[in-house]
């Protein structure tokens, strides 16, 4: 009897996670596998693993010009984007944290990139920096080719991908603050901190949980951005913005590839895996609950 | 406590995005999975591809046609907005009128890319098609794959008359004496200029080559031209010049006698010729960068900022459109190279591809499809309502085509120039079309934005264009 409690508590807790696992290991799991695994083949043109290529593909990759390329493109990229996007989205949080008129229409024009694909985003935009009919250099008065200019073209699409970002980490953000107790504002108003300081020490502190949460997830959400580099710009003008994982994309879909795909992609998993470990190094320092 | 609510529903529906989210980063990173998971079924696929090489050899020039009575087909096609609809209409006028109660599903499967890449991973399933269509620069591996019943075999069978077709339309789907496919739609690349603009600068003679071009640039600029001509970087262009050129683009001629195994381009000295005449355009000032893809240089041309385009027949109504009237639109042959260029232009466009999903009876309903696809009256109705060419002959005699180029007479250059290019402009054959098309655009911008040379810019291209033909060929025998 004792023995069947014992066995009870060892394996209960697995048994409620089983259905869980499972859908981990046929969605997760097993595609994880099989990308280590054919990351060591060369595969023919129906995308099967043809050649052993032991870590050839890893050899490859890292004696590439264009493998750096896009590893660098890549983290210029993501300081953009994340910056970007969690600048946009906190100025906004900020705005739409007191009443006024029209709130809901501003906090809802706000969150609203959340809502908006990325690929019909990148069209939008394709339109609007078009050299001769784009309403951006009309706007501006410029004559820049912004998507076909190598100076532009990056930080157009990280913008872009920063506004698309921006709108949940609007949400983030008014989440955050609404936890924020009031009535701390308003001791520091009678102890007269003005309110740059009411910011960096009521606000910025308060925020850190959910602050930190964010910077996470749009690290990771900013390496995988993909659809605004394809419809914008495939990569080009030459390799200036080949982000990784469009690279991916191009060497297993266009090129049937995989082998060199799979090695990009483990490649990349191990770069996030590693900035993630460091950022919860940080945390346990920065973050106040 | 009304603010904690809101928050807490705030907090709920970024729970709800981020599993959202967290499947698209699974989807991405399975990706390479995705083609792995074929590996299971790819005995079976490989078994079918077999058994169709075998049925080709045994039943050289016929194949079964059993009673397409009653049948339903799957019919995969990339044309979208104006015409995928007119595509529509075609399969709802031939399911309507169809003696044998077939029935047609047309599915569009999105751009040419994703349609041949979709076919890949359908066909490892056999869950594809039985009737799709293929881009010109796909034609090699849909050869190679084994997937698909030679269109001759189905014409030789039912005894239709392969002369209806255009000769050099049918010449480019024609490898080692077969007709591996149905021209469906095809168009070439030509001129597009602003007459007005020219007639403003006092220009009369329209230039036939990349340094004619160059002469009269400045004049363009100084009639008011903000740009004398919009070229997009386009790898269908470096091919059409390679052409001009009388040019081979890969060795085994063309890739068309053998497979290619490299290309040739560098060798024989056309591609810098192209590349050097590019850049000087360049440089001058004349030929801006305005993007990469077939449709890069319309805009410019269309809001009449640029005097010269460069871009397909099909994009005639298109351009017409959007030009509304504002100016005269003039079209020319597509410019050579070098004054003493005498080749012509191949074609480009996609055909249709009969998947052998060994089942005669539908073989025969498809076959059917076909016939009705490239009858005259289609093809007159399709080029009407599309700018694509007729790829039966006869359609020149329907009513609906005369009464479209009388309307249009600017069609009529296409035709012209289809006709003063010989068969052997055919155009190249190459496994790797698709990736080679890509390496060509990335250098041709890394020329124009300084970082290369045009020699240089021809040795890369030539280099990895050839690792990838050796990879293929290493892989893929």
């Amino acid at each position: 009897m004792k023995m069947m409690k014992k066995l009870q508590k060892m394996f209960g807790a697995y048994c409620y996670l089983l259905p869980s696992l499972l859908v981990f290991a046929v969605f997760l799991f097993y595609p994880f596998l099989k990308t280590i695994y054919l990351s060591l083949y060369k595969t023919n043109r129906m995308g099967q693993a043809k050649l052993f290529y032991g870590l050839g593909n890893y050899r490859d990759l890292l004696t590439s010009e264009a493998f750096y390329n896009s590893m660098a493109v890549t983290l210029i990229f993501v300081v953009i984007v994340v910056a970007g996007g969690m600048l946009l989205g906190l100025a906004a949080a900020l705005l739409c944290n007191r009443a006024f008129p029209g709130i809901r229409f501003f906090s809802t024009a706000y969150a609203l990139p959340m809502a908006i694909a990325s690929s019909s985003a990148a069209l939008i935009f394709k339109i609007m920096l078009h050299p001769s009919i784009g309403i951006v250099n009309k706007l501006l008065g410029t004559d820049i080719n912004w998507i076909n200019d190598e100076r532009f073209a990056l930080v157009c699409v990280a913008l872009l991908t920063a506004w698309l970002n921006s709108g949940i980490n609007f949400l983030y953000f008014s989440a955050g603050l609404s936890n924020i107790d009031e009535s701390i504002y308003e001791r520091a108003s009678v102890d007269g901190a003005t309110a740059v300081q009411k910011f960096f020490r009521l606000t910025l502190p308060g925020l850190s949980p959910i602050l930190f949460y964010t910077i996470v997830v749009n690290i990771i959400q900013a390496f995988q951005a993909f659809g605004q580099v394809k419809i914008l710009t495939e990569g080009g003008p030459g390799e200036a913005t080949n982000l990784i994982v469009y690279s991916i994309y191009r060497d297993a879909f266009f090129n049937y590839r995989f082998g060199s795909a799979a090695a990009q992609s483990v490649v990349l998993f191990f770069v996030i895996m590693l900035l993630t470990l460091l950022m919860f190094r940080v945390e346990k320092k920065g973050v106040k609950y | 406590m009304k603010k904690k609510r809101a928050a807490a529903a705030a907090m709920a529906a970024v729970m709800t995005v981020m599993s959202l989210a967290g499947c698209g980063a699974s989807a991405n990173g399975s990706s390479a999975a995705q083609g792995a998971g074929t590996t299971g079924t790819g005995a079976g696929a490989e078994e079918n591809a077999a058994t169709a090489q075998e049925g080709a050899a045994e039943a050289e020039g016929s194949a079964v046609l059993g009673n397409p009575e009653g049948q339903s087909i799957t019919f995969w096609h990339s044309m979208g907005g104006v015409n995928g609809e007119a595509l529509t209409a075609l399969v709802d006028k031939f399911n309507q009128e169809n003696e044998y109660g077939i029935r047609v599903e047309a599915q569009y499967q999105g751009e040419y890319d994703d349609a041949i890449n979709k076919l890949k991973s359908a066909q490892i399933g056999n869950m594809g098609a039985d009737l799709v269509q293929i881009y010109d620069i796909g034609t090699r591996f849909m050869i190679d794959s084994g997937w698909v019943i030679p269109m001759e075999q189905l014409i030789a069978t039912d005894g239709w008359d392969k002369s209806q077709l255009e000769p050099n339309i049918a010449a480019y789907y024609t490898v080692d004496n077969t007709m591996y496919s149905m021209p469906f739609n095809s168009s070439t690349p030509i001129l597009y200029y602003n007459k007005d603009l020219f007639e403003k600068a006092g220009i009369t003679e329209v230039p036939d080559s990349l340094p004619a071009i160059q002469e009269i640039g400045q004049q363009l600029l100084d009639a008011g031209a903000g740009e004398v001509i919009s070229l997009a970087i386009y790898g269908w262009f470096f091919e059409q010049f390679t052409a001009k050129q009388g040019a081979e683009y890969a060795n085994n001629g063309n890739g068309r006698t053998e497979a290619a195994t490299a290309v040739s381009f560098d060798e024989n000295g056309s591609g810098l010729k192209t590349l050097t005449a590019w850049k000087s355009l360049y440089d001058a000032g004349f030929a801006p960068n305005v993007g990469k893809g077939g449709d890069a240089g319309l805009a410019d041309f269309s809001a009449g900022k640029s005097a010269i385009t460069l871009g397909s027949t099909a994009s005639l109504k298109q351009i017409l459109n959007d030009v509304n009237g504002k100016f005269e639109v003039g079209t020319a042959f597509f410019p050579k190279v070098n004054e003493t260029d005498e080749g012509g232009v191949s074609i480009g466009g996609a055909s249709l591809w009969a998947l052998n999903n060994n089942d005669p009876d539908k073989q025969a309903a498809v076959w059917e499809l076909v016939k009705f696809l490239v009858s005259p009256e289609s093809q007159a109705y399709w080029n009407a309502q599309t700018g694509y060419f007729p790829v039966t002959t006869a359609a020149h005699e329907e009513q609906v085509f005369l009464d479209n180029i009388a309307q249009y007479p600017q069609f009529q250059t296409a035709i012209d120039q289809l006709h003063a290019s010989s068969p052997e402009s055919a155009g190249a054959l190459l496994s790797v079309f698709p990736e080679a098309r890509q390496i060509v655009q990335t250098e041709i911008e890394n020329m124009l934005n300084g970082k290369e040379t045009p020699e240089e810019a021809v040795q890369k291209m030539a280099s990895d264009i050839n690792a990838s033909i050796e990879e293929y060929n290493l892989l893929n025998e």
